[in-house]
């Protein structure tokens, strides 16, 4: 082999010192299965000790694998499986302590998320999921690590119009609950259609059924490795060579991924799972995704071409993850949070990015509407419309989709709310005027389309 | 220490928690008069049927070939140019027993910037090292960076 040229040293030493390349996350998945017990604070102490006894090294290994390679690891956390699955046996109506417990465990291991307050309801619910749904809002308000999912929607199932309208109320009831923080409660609450049962980052993340006992993933992450690359590449070069730039980027960042993530599951003793190859933003300068739609070629972002150079972007990043790693998976792709993208800020606040706009670029980014803040007074049948929105959107592509919405108590469109650290600066957007009060009465269950039909 | 004493034989477990509440209650816990309990260490955790199998083979992905026998190590400083800097940074490395396979630098405008590739015999005294070179140097003198071979080699080769 030969040895490395200067140019390729530089490169990777450039992307990790100048360009924030890291691992966004590595994720350890516990399965909770064996701690349901018939009764409630068994089951509590149960999963307290099961994910304490798992994840007490989680942190101290990260660490040293990222400072031995080099590689910042940023954020540390857990994944478990749904909740409502592990509560069933104990009947009980309230499971915030199930919360208190896995948000003590999370304390005792030093992580800063523990994900899997979840339930699937995306064809009915059981006693354990509507006693997790009524006790998501005090669950969120109570503790400092803990985060909700649920799954409302499938290209299989159709969409579940009833949990719909319950997830609206719940989300509402979140926000209010959490008014002093801006709604903050809301910002750890997500419901998805298609759900991806491996994906190591938050609000979503926990564990589904196919899944080992244990099982570590991790989520690379690098917009600014990617904008550094494009922007050494001339306005004048066409979109081939634009792909082929963010497909070369991709490749590199996920090998480095997949080397980082192997070697902490080999130390940690657990499987690895799967490399999610995210270009996640952080509200830090120059680490965002509106800055790259910018320069591939959108004047600013939300104007008209933006929904095109999203969809170049995040094909061409799975694109070089595939090449890259037979174990990719998660959400992989491009994340448009908005309150945690400072070029997407910057982009509402100029008035170029809107709701509706956002919706549409939801069709070809890797997720959804993302850390949306709506006024604190929207109508619950409008929210329940944004919402049911983003449902369909993923369930006629058969992709996966997610809302993330805050309805920001007592703030109205354009005003802005700080909610600190990675989840950043809401500005409170437009729903309009009208709402959908016809759907909210009807209710029930639109059912699965053409393209869920496929066996 | 004059107060109770508690014995207890070699084979029982005392969990911290027993230490502590016993130490606020001032009793001392003994293992046959012979001193100190053996310490609880827990048990390492079961990770389930799939983690023996993914130990021995997913673990490794086929890994691009690699020149050394030992660890690799690649070196980049950077810093203002002033005689000795190389011969400071190589020495250290030398004191730790490691080859130098390529050197280059490069000056310009006096600042210099070089990169060294290296190898340690064993791999374990690499986050010594690693320690060592990064608090070599300052701010305004030259600044250091260790980084594992592996990770350029993941990235650049195939």
């Amino acid at each position: 082999m030969a040895p490395f040229s200067d140019r390729e040293v530089l490169e990777l030493v450039r992307m990790v010192e100048l360009e924030t390349l890291d691992i966004r996350t590595t994720t350890l998945g516990i399965n909770l299965m064996d701690c349901a017990d018939p009764d409630l604070e068994s089951t509590c102490e149960k999963v307290y000790t099961k994910v304490v006894h798992h994840a007490r090294n989680l942190v101290a290994t990260a660490n040293e694998v990222a400072d031995e390679y080099g590689v910042p690891i940023v954020n540390k956390r857990i994944a478990v499986t749904p909740i409502s699955w592990i509560a069933a046996p104990s009947g009980a109506k309230n499971l915030v302590p199930i919360a208190k417990a896995m948000d003590a465990a999370a304390k005792e291991v030093g992580v800063d998320f523990i994900a899997g307050f979840t339930s699937y309801v995306h064809k009915g619910f059981t006693r354990a999921d509507e006693a997790l749904f009524d006790s998501i809002p005090e669950a969120l308000d109570v503790t400092d690590h803990v985060c909700s999912s649920i799954s409302l929607a499938s290209t299989k199932a159709g969409i579940n119009m009833d949990a719909v309208n319950r997830f609206t109320q719940v989300v509402m009831d979140t926000a209010n609950r959490t008014a002093d923080r801006g709604g903050l409660g809301a910002c750890k609450l997500v419901c998805f259609c298609n759900v991806v049962e491996d994906n190591p980052f938050v609000a979503g993340a926990h564990i589904g059924v196919g899944e080992p006992e244990t099982v570590l993933s991790v989520g690379v992450s690098g917009p600014g490795v990617v904008r550094g690359a494009l922007a050494r590449l001339s306005p004048d070069d066409d979109l081939r060579a634009v792909a082929e730039v963010i497909k070369a980027t991709s490749f590199k960042i996920t090998r480095m991924g997949e080397l980082v993530g192997r070697e902490t599951a080999r130390r940690l003793g657990t499987p690895f799972g799967i490399v999610d190859v995210s270009l996640a933003p952080t509200p830090a300068m120059g680490d965002s995704v509106a800055d790259i739609l910018e320069l591939i070629g959108v004047d600013s972002t939300g104007a008209p071409g933006t929904t095109a150079a999203l969809a170049l972007l995040t094909d061409a990043v799975k694109k070089g993850g595939l090449m890259a790693s037979s174990s990719v998976g998660g959400l992989s792709g491009a994340f448009i949070p908005v309150s945690e993208d400072q070029g997407m800020i910057e982009a509402v606040r100029r008035g170029s990015l809107s709701l509706a706009k956002l919706e549409a670029m939801t069709t070809v980014c890797s997720v959804g509407l993302d850390m949306v803040a709506v006024p604190g007074d929207i109508p619950l049948h409008t929210l329940m419309g944004i919402i049911a929105d983003e449902m369909a959107v993923g369930m006629v592509n058969t992709k996966t989709t997610a809302v993330r919405i805050i309805p920001v108590p007592g703030l109205k469109a354009g005003q802005t709310v700080e909610w600190g650290g990675l989840l950043g600066t809401g500005i409170v957007q437009d729903p309009g005027q009208y709402g959908c009060q016809g759907l909210w009465r009807r209710a029930g269950r639109i059912p699965a389309p053409l393209q869920g039909y496929r066996n | 220490m004059g107060g109770p004493v508690i014995q207890v034989d070699a084979e029982t477990v005392v969990t911290p928690q027993a230490m502590e509440a016993a130490s606020a209650m001032g009793v001392a816990i003994q293992t046959g008069g012979v001193g100190a309990p053996r310490p609880y260490t827990p048990p390492a955790p079961d990770r389930g049927p799939d983690a023996g199998r993914a130990m021995e083979t997913l673990a490794h992905l086929p890994e691009p070939l690699s020149d050394f026998d030992g660890t690799g190590i690649i070196v980049t400083v950077i810093g203002k140019n002033r005689p000795g800097v190389l011969a400071e940074i190589t020495a250290y490395l030398a004191a730790n027993d490691c080859n130098i396979h390529k050197v280059s630098q490069e000056i310009v405008d006096n600042y210099f910037h070089l990169i060294l590739t290296v190898e340690m015999p064993s791999g374990d005294q690499f986050a010594g090292l690693k320690d060592g070179l990064e608090a070599m140097g300052s701010q305004d003198d030259f600044v250091a960076l260790a980084m594992h071979e592996r990770v350029f080699r993941f990235m650049h080769r195939i």
